[in-house]
């Protein structure tokens, strides 16, 4: 059961929070925040985040085994237990106006006492020829959203993660074979997805190498590697990392590091008094969706602790 | 509380939020055999339909399912265009079809169907207000979402393309197809990659897509936020 969303916005109210993001961060600090009594919202291009693309999560505890919508679900149904609501929408720009901030996007104004940037992370290209050309077209950066038109090929998975092992995994459920094309000598995956990988008889990969071309007609036939070999394949998948979605916070003059993370502190706070960051979008190192949860919900308090400091009604 | 107890106690609190009486038209392959009982052949039709059946009786009378044999009502078949089943029609109080499902949505991809039948009866749409104002820069779309039942981003795609076109007092119309059920359609439009967007039958963008992309496309330009 999918409860509905957006049904509960105020346009004229003054948020204690408003949380920037949609994935278990922005969850995790808004469920906090309502627990705290404060007024929230969540804004974000979409619900779930880069977890909902994951096949399946297993590293939450008291969770054994979820698919990563399922996961996603529960979130939802969580948030509206606490009618917290979700819009779906893109914050241009932050101002601060007197004792509060305003939020512009294209569809509404909103406005916010603080605020918490829990925006997650897109996944990286490779920025090589073919690649955009081909996008939607058998160069897909979504195993769970793509993986079904590659029932019974040939695909490749492009990255050494444990992310990458993971959309192995899922796509070997259909695809005719998947062969893993990774730069180093070894795949970075968490040892218990290693071995399955290692174990699955359709999975089989290639190391010391590099992508350097896609070429096809109307979909992908064959990518080029590094050493100048062709190789067959009906699908790409890129999961080469991620990069954090910070645009909106340099424009305001939110700190970031030379990664683009938001520079945040234990009590995730940034430079700016008033706004803090969580999550993918931040500066720590081991990014996971537990780790996110603790930082937003760190949030949260810091944020309810601001309020009580600046001695602003809640 | 049991699992089912609690399902249907989700349901009958959501259904509460319906304050208008809304009608979706539900063309099935529902025949009548010989014995005067019933059998639906779309393999989908049945578990959906009784799915729709639960929202109805919990709705307080303001969801009225009409399901429609293609069989037993060749006049309207012929008069929507219906060719597949199952096909969902949202028809607003003037007549027009705003919203086509060709899917009998499950799993994940309830949600935004649901979110629809609100927002159709006269739930707060937050897009309302921008597409009203953008109208005279919007062309007559008809905006084609694919997708499939394990495709994450789909139901938040559907969400905002259904919203515009429910906002648009019919310039939009929408038309949310399961691919996996109608691989055909898929195959058509070179879909290999879900969500898959197409604007009248033209422009076209592969993956997620937010309010402001499908607006973008819609109004054939730019947007700008005034900061």
């Amino acid at each position: 059961m999918f409860p509905t969303d957006s049904l509960g916005f105020d346009p004229e109210k003054t948020y204690d929070i408003i949380v920037l993001g949609g994935g278990p961060t922005a969850i995790g600090c808004a469920i906090y925040a309502a627990r705290f009594a404060m007024d929230v919202l969540i804004i974000g291009k979409t619900f779930g985040g880069l977890i909902a693309t994951t096949h399946i999560v297993e590293n939450y505890p008291g969770i054994t085994s979820v698919s990563g919508p399922g996961f996603v679900e529960m979130f939802r149904e969580h948030m509206q237990s606490l009618n917290i609501s979700f819009i779906s929408d893109e914050i241009g720009s932050i101002e601060k106006v007197d004792d509060h901030f305003v939020l512009h996007s294209f569809f509404q104004k909103f406005k916010a006492s603080t605020i918490c940037i829990a925006t997650g992370s897109e996944r990286k290209k490779l920025g090589i020829p073919g690649e955009e050309e081909f996008a939607g077209r058998g160069v897909s950066y979504c195993a769970t959203c793509d993986g079904p038109f590659f029932k019974d090929k040939v695909v490749c998975v492009i990255g050494g993660s444990d992310s990458a092992a993971k959309e192995a995994l899922f796509l070997a459920q259909n695809a005719k074979k998947v062969y893993i094309i990774y730069r180093g000598k070894e795949i970075r995956a968490e040892p218990i997805n290693k071995k399955r990988v290692y174990e699955n008889e359709k999975i089989e990969i290639i190391y010391d190498t590099n992508v350097a071309e896609i070429k096809g007609d109307n979909s992908v036939k064959s990518v080029i590697f590094d050493n100048g070999k062709e190789f067959e394949v009906d699908g790409l998948f890129i999961d080469i990392g991620s990069i954090p979605n910070s645009d909106l916070a340099k424009r305001i003059g939110v700190n970031t590091n030379e990664k683009g993370e938001i520079i945040i502190n234990r009590k995730s706070e940034t430079n700016i008094p008033g706004i803090f960051a969580a999550g993918d979008v931040a500066d720590a190192p081991f990014k996971q969706a537990i780790t996110g949860v603790a930082e937003g919900v760190i949030a949260a308090y810091s944020a309810f602790d601001h309020l009580k400091q600046m001695e602003i009604e809640y | 509380m049991s699992s089912d107890e609690h399902y249907k106690e989700i349901i009958r609190k959501e259904m509460a939020k319906l304050k208008k009486p809304v009608k979706l038209k539900v063309f099935t392959s529902q025949r009548t055999q010989a014995d005067g009982s019933k059998i639906r052949e779309c393999m989908d039709c049945g578990q959906f339909m009784t799915l729709l059946r639960i929202y109805e009786e919990n709705s307080n009378g303001m969801l009225t399912i009409e399901e429609m044999s293609i069989d037993d009502n060749p006049e309207l078949v012929k008069r929507y265009d219906i060719s597949r089943v199952p096909t969902i029609l949202f028809i607003d109080n003037e007549g027009k079809e705003v919203i086509r499902y060709l899917a009998a949505p499950q799993g994940a991809e309830i949600q935004p169907f649901i979110q629809s039948i609100f927002t159709f009866a006269g739930a707060p749409n937050y897009y309302e207000t921008t597409i009203k104002q953008n109208l005279g820069r919007i062309q007559p779309t008809t905006i084609k979402v694919m997708m499939t039942e394990t495709c994450p981003y789909c139901p938040q795609v559907i969400t905002i393309a259904n919203m515009f076109a429910i906002a648009s007092g019919g310039k939009i119309k929408t038309v949310i197809i399961d691919i996996s059920a109608n691989p055909d359609i898929g195959q058509y439009y070179a879909a290999a990659g879900v969500p898959y967007t197409i604007f009248n039958d033209k422009k076209t963008i592969t993956g997620m897509v937010g309010p402001n992309e499908i607006l973008r496309a819609l109004i054939g330009g730019d947007i700008h936020v005034s900061y």
